[in-house]
């Protein structure tokens, strides 16, 4: 497919930003797209999105990350967005012990909506307010291992650690999406390269279908 | 009543840097062009002549304190709704939108019912709300101060509807709602304004909205697409071809009616139609602004696309263009069928669901 100079890239991943609200997804996401910290940031209504381009592996991997609103009032809206998502952050706030309890409740929803070989990061997020943390490093570490997420703890705010979260997670994605044999039955592998939504591991025929049919 | 005095009670405290702020108390950004000048630019003679001659048909209209309101919505409806689409006046706007909603019969039923939700109830909401009080119309100099009198009056509002309508409780985008109330209203006022708008006075142009799984949302961002296939068909083609779905910007439309992201006097003058004519005002802003951007949207590849619908250029989002054009879309007869056919396949969405105005006089 032809694209044009200025988008240049080898693979589009589509990512997820999730969490309770006010963990700083939006921030985060701000942070690795514009390298920007919003002081005077809205609250997140519905979806949005943002992109950059980068390397990975040696390859341009082009970043479609998707920020949703947190609350569960919205569950309903958002969670059509997982579908064809690669990978999912999931964020809580090292200062909120609510924000990381209720991590199991958002793998739960990654469960129901996403692909099933979605790449799933931890984030644990404002780490600078080192005076108000309440979720341990360890306990957040050995959740993950338990549950089989990677795990890293940023802070949007001083951007420590944004850039190694994004890069970790889309070198992931890329290692599982290169192994993948390309063949004509694949037609998920081929999907990468264009320059739309992607949807891995469906037809092109499904593809075409709107990747968030509110329903 | 005119606007509320801001500093009514205001406490000393850690004060914000003056910075320079636009007529309804935004903070100017000096790169964004949230603010185009060009409307905020002094008035010519003939249009502060305009106003004067507008305020005393309106001040003549509502009566000493909103006396005659009734009386005239009933003998001349289609005067009232006219005079509404040329913007209520701003030092009447707080006074009008009660009047409208019905919401001073609210108040003066329920003495004292405010306060006791504010000070005596407690709410399951009360961090939900308060994670949000500052994220809220943040470049606001009223919402501005930590714990200053704007946002104790948000937090306020926000905690005594969500323990009134436990249904309902607390969801984001209705901070916004609040917000732009406050800055016309007491506190008490916009409570009840709220509640005529979630629950019915005179109509109830949000009910449903915020109910759990946004039902109402859904059925309206549905509405929305078929609207814009049958409307703008090449778009409509374009928007399918690219995959874009009417969540990924219109949901702010119908969640906080334009008062999210859009320019202040813009969301000010559609509220003044929404609360008059109910919420098929947001469809018609909605296909306008299409139909403004329609020969650069069809040309736009996804992303761009995106982008593009949610930030639309200065010269789309002037009222005295985009709001005639959205007059002249018309869409009642065909939003009632589609909520028919949606309703059919989806099961009633909510129960009483008033799409179209019922006692006011809109047609
Ligand atoms: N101290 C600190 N505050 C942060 C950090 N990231 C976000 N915040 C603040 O947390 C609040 C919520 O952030 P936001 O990005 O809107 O959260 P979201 O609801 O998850 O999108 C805002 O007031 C941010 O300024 C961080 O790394 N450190
Ligand atoms: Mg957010």
């Amino acid at each position: 497919m032809a694209r044009r100079m200025d988008e240049e890239y080898d693979y589009l991943f589509k990512v997820v930003l999730i969490g309770d609200s006010g963990v700083g997804k939006s921030n985060l996401l701000s942070r690795f797209t514009r390298n920007e910290f919003c002081l005077e940031s809205k609250s997140t209504i519905g979806v949005e999105f943002a992109t950059r381009t980068l390397q990975v592996e040696g390859r341009t991997v082009k970043a479609q990350i998707w920020d949703t609103a947190g609350q569960e009032r919205y569950r309903a809206i958002t969670s059509a967005y997982y579908r064809g998502a690669l990978g999912a952050l999931l964020v809580y706030d090292v200062t909120k012990p609510m924000s990381f309890d209720n991590v199991s409740r958002w793998l739960k929803e990654l469960r129901d909506h996403a692909d099933s070989n979605i790449v799933i990061m931890l984030i644990g997020n404002k780490t600078d307010l080192k005076h108000l943390r309440a979720v341990t490093t360890e306990d957040a570490q050995s959740y993950a291992e338990k549950e089989g997420l990677s795990f890293i703890e940023t802070s949007a705010l001083e951007a420590i650690n944004v850039e190694k979260a994004f890069q970790t997670i889309l070198s992931e994605i890329y290692r599982i999406i290169s192994k993948k044999p390309l063949s004509a039955e694949d037609p998920g592998q081929a999907n990468i390269k264009e320059g739309k939504t992607i949807v891995v591991g469906e037809s092109e025929a499904n593809q075409k279908r709107s990747c968030c049919s509110s329903s | 009543m005119e606007k509320k005095t801001l500093i009514d009670d205001y406490e000393p405290g850690p004060v914000p840097s003056p910075r320079p702020v636009d007529r309804f108390g935004f903070v100017k950004l000096d790169v964004g062009n949230n603010i185009p000048e060009a409307v905020v630019k002094d008035r010519s003679v003939f249009e502060r002549e305009r106003d004067e001659r507008r305020l005393r048909k309106w001040r003549k209209m509502i009566g000493v304190n909103g006396s005659d309101w009734k009386h005239y919505v009933r003998r001349k409806p289609n005067v009232v709704k006219s005079r509404i689409r040329k913007g209520i006046p701003d030092c009447l706007r707080g006074l009008v939108w009660q009047l409208i909603s019905g919401s001073r019969d609210l108040l003066l039923m329920n003495p004292g019912v405010y306060e006791q939700l504010v000070i005596y109830e407690t709410s399951a909401a009360e961090m939900d709300i308060i994670r949000d009080i500052s994220r809220t119309f943040p470049t606001h100099v009223f919402f501005q101060q930590r714990h200053g009198p704007g946002q104790r009056s948000l937090y306020n509002v926000l905690k005594a509807y969500s323990v009134y309508d436990r249904e309902v409780g607390y969801v984001q985008g209705m901070g916004f709602v609040a917000g732009l109330l406050l800055l016309y209203m007491s506190e008490e006022d916009a409570f009840w304004l709220l509640v005529a708008l979630l629950k019915g006075a005179v109509h109830a142009p949000m009910e449903g909205l915020y109910l759990v799984g946004l039902p109402l949302v859904q059925q309206y961002l549905s509405q929305l697409e078929q609207l814009v296939k049958e409307h703008l068909p090449k778009l409509g083609e374009h928007f399918a071809q690219e995959m874009i779905n009417p969540s990924m910007y219109a949901s702010q439309w119908f969640i906080t009616v334009f008062s999210y992201s859009f320019p202040f006097h813009l969301a000010l003058r559609i509220w003044d139609v929404f609360l008059f004519e109910g919420v098929k005002i947001v469809f018609k802003v909605g296909l306008a602004l299409l139909k403004f951007r329609h020969d650069e949207l069809i040309k736009l590849p996804f992303e761009k696309l995106v982008h593009a619908l949610r930030n639309f250029p200065e010269d789309a989002l002037d009222p005295d263009t985009l709001l005639p054009m959205a007059y002249s879309i018309k869409v009642t007869k065909r939003l009632e069928e589609l909520t028919e056919e949606y309703e059919k396949k989806n099961g009633k969405t909510v129960q009483s669901t008033k799409l179209n105005e019922n006692q006011s006089p809109a047609s």
